[in-house]
């Protein structure tokens, strides 16, 4: 349905997009995930139309929507990161202009606003200022105003950004219904992994404006079949027994945690004697050692060096 | 266009205090600075040291008296020379039988119009004590007073068109300027509503949906146009119809220029917000800028009292200058179109240069 061809963006002689090759099938649900800054949200103005690329083609059914963003307008709607609302009116208020824009028709567009509003559970609150609103439900006000045209392909640029778990769970449920009961495509770009891997069929990993991996969970996850990772909680930690460890034969990887360090080691191998000998040789306690079962964040880690909320 | 240009009525039917405060404030500053008399009287102490001091005073006290500039006040000698010393006073003048001293401290711009006056009363005075010569002097004086109610010789004075010549109300003048003044902040702050929305992300989500980027631009302008022309219209016709000034025979003018104002200024706040990236720096050099211009162009000085070629010269870059000058020869002199075609063309060639600059600055920094 969109795809994008070698999608570069420079700014001031910096790629904030670098050849990005991604793809969208009709009703299908596919996660951006990237830290800030990683270039998800160049790309996905670039694929609404908003900015040009510096090189390459976002192509809808075959046809270049950088010559013809006409038509990729017609059926998209965009949820943009920023509350894209008149606060000083109320929610009704702002998806009737919402509507009015979207040239939908007067007889219809009370039904709409209804509609969305009950999509986003806003109905009982429509007459109400978005000023007046908390963080939660200006964004659902804010996808919203994304559908009230109807729009084959949804693109939500980290929708629950700053919003209290409630809001963020009726977010997921209304873009996972959209997605799975009235077929919508849905581009859902975030930096929470529990989110994209709730929502999404299919993923692509992003980082300094390039696509470092794709595929589904179950493929990424796979990328780690050759590593275990390990969380081990300490009384303390210190750069000597940090140094130590890293020194053990096997193991790829040493960060801090909160509690303690978390390994990441060959596949397999059984590395506790040596955690133990070096622990007791730097004085420090040995709480806990747990084998972790492998999430899209280590996949992230794997791939990028860092997690995905740096 | 027509949803962009609801939305903003929307947001103002809400929320119409600012559209309310411009408006009572042009008609609160009008009536302010024109209800009190705008010539303060300078008031004069007089005195005299001679040794016939009361009755020397109490002859010229009345025969001073005759000028509503000046008020000129019986002190004695020492209080006036201290106040004068003290810089309580300006002026004193020391009074003689035929003659005068004036005192002051230092050389203010009104000592020679003082000086002047004081010495055309008393060379009239000593001229009428040469005719009486025998005669009493009162008898000669009602003689000259009444003989200048009718004298042989008698100035008429036509306007160049042939009409009377018109009053010069410095009210009027002030009623206009702080009108249109005023105005420019009511559309200004209006304008401010396409980088609200740029800001907001509510412009991409309006160049997402089928509405043009000219319908875009349209409905915001025409919006902020409507506003500050009605606020404009509003104050005028208080002004004539309720308040009853004369602004002259020809309100229709009054309005079209008005509207061409408003139209100019849109387009000055346009160019404004091309300079700029967030509503608060527009708000924060708006407010700067605009207070200058009704000072560079004359607005609360009476005309011809700014004669700077270079001042003269950038007052005629602002829509204000033109307006004020086709508002007053249509409220004064009575002129026509054809009259004030000239300033008005001046303002749309100011709005279409600065309306095409600020759009392409706002589309060029989004890029």
């Amino acid at each position: 349905m969109i795809e994008t061809v070698k999608l570069s963006k420079t700014y001031k002689g910096k790629k904030a997009v670098d050849e990005i090759d991604i793809y969208l099938d009709e009703g299908e649900s596919v996660g951006l995930l990237g830290p800030n800054g990683a270039g998800k949200s160049t790309t996905i103005s670039i694929i609404s139309s908003l900015l040009k690329p510096t090189s390459g083609d976002v192509k809808l059914d075959g046809k270049s929507t950088i010559k013809n963003p006409a038509e990729i307008r017609k059926v998209l709607g965009v949820v943009p990161q920023e509350i894209a609302l008149y606060e000083e009116l109320s929610a009704y208020e702002n998806l009737k202009f919402f509507g009015e824009i979207y040239k939908v028709k007067k007889n219809v567009l009370e039904q709409r606003i209804q509609d969305v509003l009950d999509m986003v559970g806003l109905t009982e609150r429509q007459k109400e200022l978005v000023k007046t609103f908390s963080g939660g439900m200006k964004r659902r006000v804010n996808i919203a105003a994304a559908l009230l045209h109807n729009p084959k392909i949804l693109i939500l640029d980290e929708p629950t950004v700053g919003i209290d778990p409630q809001s963020r769970n009726h977010i997921l449920e209304t873009v996972r219904k959209l997605n799975e009961e009235n077929g919508t495509t849905i581009l859902y770009t975030s930096h929470y992994m529990e989110e994209v891997e709730q929502l999404c069929k299919r993923v692509y990993i992003m980082d300094h404006g390039k696509v470092v991996a794709s595929g589904s969970k179950a493929e990424l996850l796979s990328i780690l079949s050759s590593e275990d990772t390990i969380q081990v909680n300490l009384s303390e930690t210190s750069d000597g027994l940090i140094e130590k460890i890293q020194s053990i034969e096997h193991i790829r990887r040493v960060d801090e945690t909160s509690e303690g360090i978390r390994i990441i080691s060959k596949k397999g191998t059984n590395i506790l004697g040596d955690l133990v000998r070096a622990a007791e040789s730097e004085g420090i306690q040995l709480t806990n050692y747990q084998m972790e079962t492998p999430s899209l964040e280590d996949v992230f880690l794997h791939l990028t060096g860092r997690t995905l909320r740096d | 266009m027509f949803p962009v240009f609801k939305s903003q009525w929307r947001k103002d039917k809400r929320k119409p205090l600012m559209v309310i405060l411009f408006l009572i404030g042009s008609i609160a500053l009008t009536l302010i600075f024109t209800s009190s008399n705008m010539v303060p009287q300078t008031t004069i102490a007089i005195f005299s040291s001679e040794a016939n001091s009361d009755e020397v005073v109490d002859k010229w006290e009345p025969l001073l008296n005759g000028n509503e500039s000046f008020n000129f006040v019986k002190t004695d000698e020492e209080t006036a020379r201290t106040d004068v010393a003290e810089g309580k006073r300006d002026v004193a003048i020391n009074l003689m039988e035929n003659d005068y001293r004036v005192i002051t401290a230092y050389d203010i711009p009104t000592l020679p119009l003082i000086d002047q006056y004081v010495q055309k009363v008393f060379i009239e005075e000593a001229q009428i004590e040469a005719a009486a010569g025998s005669q009493g002097i009162d008898q000669i004086r009602n003689d000259v007073e009444s003989y200048l109610e009718n004298p042989p010789f008698q100035i008429q004075t036509k306007s160049l068109s042939g009409g009377e010549v018109s009053n010069y109300d410095m009210g009027i003048q002030l009623l206009f300027g702080f009108t249109l003044f005023m105005a420019m902040f009511t559309i200004g702050f209006k304008v401010n509503g396409v980088l609200s929305d740029k800001v907001s992300g509510v412009w991409n989500r309006m160049i997402l949906s089928p509405v043009s980027k000219t319908g875009m631009y349209t409905g915001h302008l025409l919006y902020s146009f409507v506003i500050g022309f009605v606020q404009i219209a509003v104050v005028l016709v208080i002004f004539q119809y309720v308040m009853n000034y004369d602004l002259g025979n020809n309100f229709a003018i009054l309005l079209v220029i008005a509207a061409i104002y408003a139209l100019s200024i849109v387009s000055m706040a346009m160019l404004i917000t091309g300079f700029v990236k967030t509503p608060e720096q527009f708000y924060m050099i708006y407010p700067s800028v605009v207070p200058i211009i009704p000072v560079i162009s004359g607005v609360y000085m009476p005309p011809g009292t700014i004669s700077n070629t270079v001042l003269l010269f950038i007052a005629d870059l602002f829509p204000l200058t033109h307006a004020m000058e086709a508002m007053i020869d249509v409220a004064f002199y009575h002129q026509g179109w054809n009259e004030v075609a000239l300033p008005m063309v001046l303002m749309l060639l100011i709005g279409v240069i600065c309306m095409g600059v600020g759009i392409n600055l706002v589309e060029r920094r989004k890029n």
